[in-house]
């Protein structure tokens, strides 16, 4: 293990709290405040993984995780990004692709194979003769993404999501970006600052040069980060990545947790009034000869490896650079012990007098107008090529680290994404944005500038412009802000440079992709010459760093190459997540939740097995037997009862409410008389049948209502939706939760009634549907129906969610002497089956009409006055032999039941069945099936196909319909 | 979702909190001489303007309210209602 400095006041670690890992399979230790990636190359490791194509060692490049050089498998999770995820002690690090090891990958010599993959390879290879492509597929497949996970492979980690609102959100805690949440906030303004680093400073944090009086700029930048933590104002979200930004001010991000919070990673979507874009600079990749190489690192990478982790990058360094900060960099890494060869820089002229005079009493060489054309070193550099720009004088220095880049590029991906046009400006060479959205205003380095003061004033502005945006301050202050920043200096001239002079065989434009200049030149000769095709043929950019690395140079390339053709130069679109993120993150929380009903814990005590049905938690089965054949039976000869809470349950009054009804129902609800329970069904607009359930009439004007359970939540919005435009003067309460339901059901069951109540409930008293107002024990309320969807004697008892234990309890108790019996939910299936009563959505999808599943009885055709939904197009489909139809079928040779959902097949596919079971009732296999009316006639054979049944077919023949009871003498008596 | 959406009883809302209900057609047609088509174009038949249109919206996470607004459809955006119209 290497020294690391521990003095720096710039460090980002504790070099006294030492942490181990796990890296394949050996023990190492890093530092508290590490990066995996910090402390791996601590440990002497500088190749990280093998490239996805021609399995080229890679190494540590950006520092910032733009590509997937330093992607990892860490704790059995592919392609965590090293760079951006802090060390954590016990971790299990592994490499990726990689047949053997990074060091030696056995896969290597796809590197010499290159020439026989040029751009567009797949879509142009191995497709004739056409009998090669599914070998050859095979063969790709093995090779082909980056990292591997279990198909089982369970995401350790908590997650989490928040929505937070606020005046202004600041993209970018840099300089800029404090400032500017400094100038909101003290106007008044919520302020959110979110910053992908675990700390604020930005371009500041790791610098040592001055800002002012003697001030350094990192000791400027904690100062301001100082000022930016005690702001009440301000809500600072660190480790944050910005991933999305939309029209009307919402931006979306994700944040790592520390060991601090509840949550590994949490999504965070921040609404605001107004943005401030201050994502600053990255660096634009300077193009040459095994440009990838390990020991190849971008300047900030060099120095902030030095200045944030104490590790000096190397011992002998060559720089190849086109902006200020490397040569600021060189000074720096030089003053840190770093042997400095020569320093390249692109520019012919422009430095800052006061770094060349640095770097002359450093003796250190700087070649202006020089750049690298080659890296040499099989695994890692050793040697370096330079050549004047022009490639007329070359020079090879020996070195182990180059740091190389071209100038710097803004980060313009937040204002893309935000679908703001940018332009390619020709002095800064900078994408720039002439137009912002409402309310959007851009800070700091992304608008060209880099003096110090510039950046923070810039900021200051941005802030005041929110405010004023946000009605917090007037037109005088953002011109005085506009003022001070035109006395400072304004944008500065960046280096156009996009290659060295080189044929670019080995010159890589994106890392992720193993995309060179020339796989670039050879999608443009093909004819795809803009930057969004050349784009996905080549596909650069299309890695999981999402073009960090060609971004801003495959435009620049893609225009010089046809600098004749005038060829416009335009980066290619970005997208959401701009950085990668975990699904995990999205999915949130993933509580389950489910509702349970106001008896919910008797019917557990009772040894009811709970299944989750729609939004709720409830008791199928009251045995292991699934069958359910105790409970059915029991119903069927006895009594038994069953929790009927979770059904839909309104309450509908008003002097328009009949009016209403009349336009929902298709029945004519004008008919309904009080004591009287009226069964009737909804349907689309299509006629599609999409709900069934009773109505009662409690009084003038007064409705009581109930719906399936599936379509209890979407019912008032329905009602509402269906008589939007009508005014009617009518209200609906959703009363599904505050009340409860008892099913008492069974040829016993008036006898358990009648044992809780003096009134007379007898078959001429109580009729079947009849509906009785009742109170028992003089405190329990009840809306008592004599309903029969089991197909026996049976009564519905709806009481509020709060009297259901008590009610229960009494029927439990006036049922003891006759052995009443829980049933569940499936037992009630096979039941309301014998008696063909159906369920919608089972015996019905999307496309089935209330003729389909004889339900037309329903419909009364005299009331077009109410312009009934689905009435129009039920009167089309009335006539219509293509339609399916519902029919009932047992099976042959006293067969087993098929499945649910098995196909009902000839030489095609002619239906399929909606429920069938092997009734105990009836002692045969029987079911509903919906078929092609063809096939409706009773006698008809129908041949079954199930899943994965192969040759093997069972059949069953239509059967009139209901199987049980025919004639309802057990319901009706 | 970008959008935000003014439900006239709970003021200017999170876009999540409501359900899309369609451009709006005007009420239902009589049933009486009803043709088949003209029926199908009232359910199925959308203008799909690229502008602004006046839509219907359901605040289901809210009061419970179908409204109209007014929305631009290339930029996703509510606008302002009358001079919207013109
Ligand atoms: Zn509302």
């Amino acid at each position: 293990m290497m020294t690391r400095f521990n003095q720096l006041p710039t460090l980002k670690i504790d070099p006294t709290k030492k942490v181990i890992f796990n890296y394949k399979g050996k023990t190492y230790s890093g530092v508290e405040g590490d990066t995996i990636a910090s402390a791996l190359y601590a440990n002497g490791v500088r190749i990280y993984a093998r490239s996805l194509k021609y399995h080229r060692p890679r190494g540590l490049y950006s520092l910032d995780g733009e590509c997937s050089n330093t992607m990892m498998e860490v704790d059995g999770i592919p392609n965590v990004r090293t760079e951006n995820t802090l060390l954590k002690q016990g971790m299990t690090v592994k490499e990726q692709n990689v047949k053997g090891s990074a060091e030696k990958d056995m896969l290597g010599f796809l590197d010499k194979l290159d020439w026989a993959m040029p751009a567009g390879f797949y879509y142009k290879m191995m497709h004739k003769p056409a009998r090669i492509w599914p070998i050859a597929m095979k063969q790709i497949r093995k090779t082909a993404g980056l990292g591997e996970i279990s198909p089982d492979f369970e995401m350790p980690g908590k997650f989490d999501e928040i929505f937070p609102r606020t005046d202004v959100v600041v993209i970018g805690g840099g300089p800029a970006g404090m400032t500017a949440a400094l100038a909101a906030a003290e106007k008044g303004l919520r302020v959110i600052i979110m910053e992908s680093r675990p700390w604020l400073g930005g371009f500041f944090d790791y610098r040592t040069a001055e800002y002012k009086d003697g001030v350094a700029l990192y000791q400027r930048g904690q100062d301001l980060a100082q000022q930016v933590e005690a702001n009440e104002n301000i809500r600072v979200l660190k480790h944050t990545a910005m991933v999305g930004a939309y029209s009307n001010c919402l931006v979306t991000g994700f944040q790592t947790g520390t060991d601090k919070d509840a949550f590994n990673e949490r999504y965070v979507e921040i609404r605001a009034n107004s943005v401030i874009v201050a994502t600053g600079c990255i660096e634009r990749p300077l193009i040459f000869d095994n440009n990838e190489r390990p020991g190849v690192m971008q300047v900030g990478c060099a120095l902030r490896m030095a200045r944030n982790y104490g590790i000096l990058p190397g011992e002998n360094g060559i720089f190849s650079v086109g902006h200020d900060l490397g040569l600021e960099a060189a000074i720096d890494l030089f003053d840190m012990g770093m042997k400095i060869g020569c320093v390249a820089d692109v520019r012919e002229d422009g430095q800052d007098p006061e770094l060349v005079l640095a770097l002359a009493k450093r003796n250190i060489l700087l070649l202006k107008g020089w750049v690298a054309t080659e890296a040499h070193g099989k695994k890692q550099v050793n040697k370096v090529s330079m050549s004047s720009i022009d490639g007329m004088i070359t020079r090879d220095f020996d070195c182990d680290v180059l740091v190389a880049s071209a100038g710097l590029t803004p980060v313009t991906g937040p204002l893309t994404m935000a679908q703001i046009k940018l332009r390619h400006d020709d002095f800064t060479g900078f994408f720039v944005a002439d137009e912002m959205p409402e309310n959007t205003f851009s800070a700091g380095r992304i608008l060209g500038i880099n003096n110090a003061l510039s950046i923070e004033c810039s900021g200051t502005l941005a802030g005041i412009k929110a405010a004023k945006a946000c009605g917090a301050c007037d037109a005088a202050e953002v011109e005085a802000a506009e003022a001070a920043m035109k006395a400072l200096p304004g944008p500065v001239r960046g280096s156009k440079l996009v290659t060295a002079p080189v044929k670019g065989r080995k010159s890589f434009i994106c890392f992720d992709e193993d995309t060179t200049i020339k796989s670039v030149k050879q999608t443009i000769d093909s004819g795809f010459d803009v930057p969004e095709l050349v784009k996905r043929y080549s596909s650069a950019g299309l890695g999981p760093g999402q073009s960090g690395i060609p971004g801003h140079n495959l435009p620049l390339y893609v225009a010089k190459y046809q600098a004749l053709a005038g060829v416009p130069v335009k980066p290619t679109t970005v997208r959401a997540p701009i950085v990668p993120t975990f699904i995990a993150t999205y999915a949130g929380t993933n509580h389950t939740m489910h509702k349970r009903t106001p008896i919910h814990n008797l019917q557990v005590a009772d040894k009811g097995i709970l299944r989750k049905i729609g939004v709720w938690e409830r008791v199928r089965y009251f045995s292991e037997d699934y069958s359910c054949k105790k409970e059915i039976e029991n119903v069927r000869n006895n009594v038994g009862m069953l929790d009927g809470s979770t059904l839909g349950k309104f309450r509908l009054h008003g002097p328009d409410a009949l009016k209403a009804l009349q336009r929902i129902y298709v029945s004519d609800m004008s008919k309904l008389k009080p004591g009287r329970v009226k069964y009737s069904a909804m349907c689309n607009d299509d006629g599609c049948v999409i709900d069934d359930g009773v109505v009662v009439m409690l009084g003038e004007n007064d409705y009581y209502i109930t719906t399936s359970t599936g379509r209890a939540g979407q019912t008032v919005e329905w009602f509402r939706y269906h008589t939007r435009y009508d005014g009617w003067d009518f209200s609906m309460v959703n009363i599904t939760d505050s009340m409860g339901v008892i099913n008492l059901s069974g040829p016993n069951a008036r006898k358990v009634f009648e044992k809780i109540t003096d009134e007379d409930v007898s078959n001429e008293a109580f009729p079947y549907s009849g509906f009785k107002e009742m109170l028992f024990k003089d405190v329990i309320p009840a809306k008592v129906m004599r309903l029969g969807f089991v197909g026996e004697l049976s009564y519905e008892f709806h009481v509020a969610s709060s009297y259901m234990t008590s009610l229960w309890q009494l029927l439990k108790e006036a049922g003891a002497e006759f052995g009443i019996q829980n049933f569940g939910v499936e037992a009630q299936n096979v039941l309301r089956m014998e008696k063909c009563h159906i369920i919608l959505g089972q015996e019905s999808e999307q496309r089935t009409n209330l003729l389909d599943v004889g339900l037309g009885f329903l419909w009364d055709r005299k009331k077009a006055d109410a312009k009934t939904v689905g009435a129009v197009a039920l009167r089309q489909a009335e006539n219509d032999p293509s339609r399916f139809k519902l029919v009932g079928f047992k099976m042959e040779n006293n067969g087993r039941a098929p499945r649910d959902g098995a196909l009902v097949v000839d030489s095609k596919v002619r239906g399929y069945i909606a429920t069938a079971r092997d009734s105990f009732s009836l002692n045969e296999a029987v079911g509903m099936a919906l078929v092609e009316s063809e096939l409706a006639k009773v006698g008809t054979r129908l041949e079954i196909y199930e899943d994965e049944c192969g040759d093997e077919r069972i059949y069953g023949k239509v059967v009139p319909m209901p199987f049980y009871d025919p004639d309802g003498t057990r319901m009706k008596s | 979702m970008a959008l935000t959406i003014t439900c006239p009883i709970c003021g200017k809302r999170n876009g999540y909190e409501f359900r899309y209900g369609g451009e709006d057609k005007g009420p239902r047609p009589e049933e009486a001489g009803l043709t088949p088509e003209a029926w199908c174009d009232y359910v199925h038949m959308n203008k799909c303007v690229a502008g602004v249109q006046k839509e219907w919206w359901f605040h289901k996470d809210g009061c419970g309210s179908w409204f109209t607004i007014h929305r631009d459809t290339t930029t996703n955006l509510e606008v302002k209602g009358p001079e919207a119209d013109k």
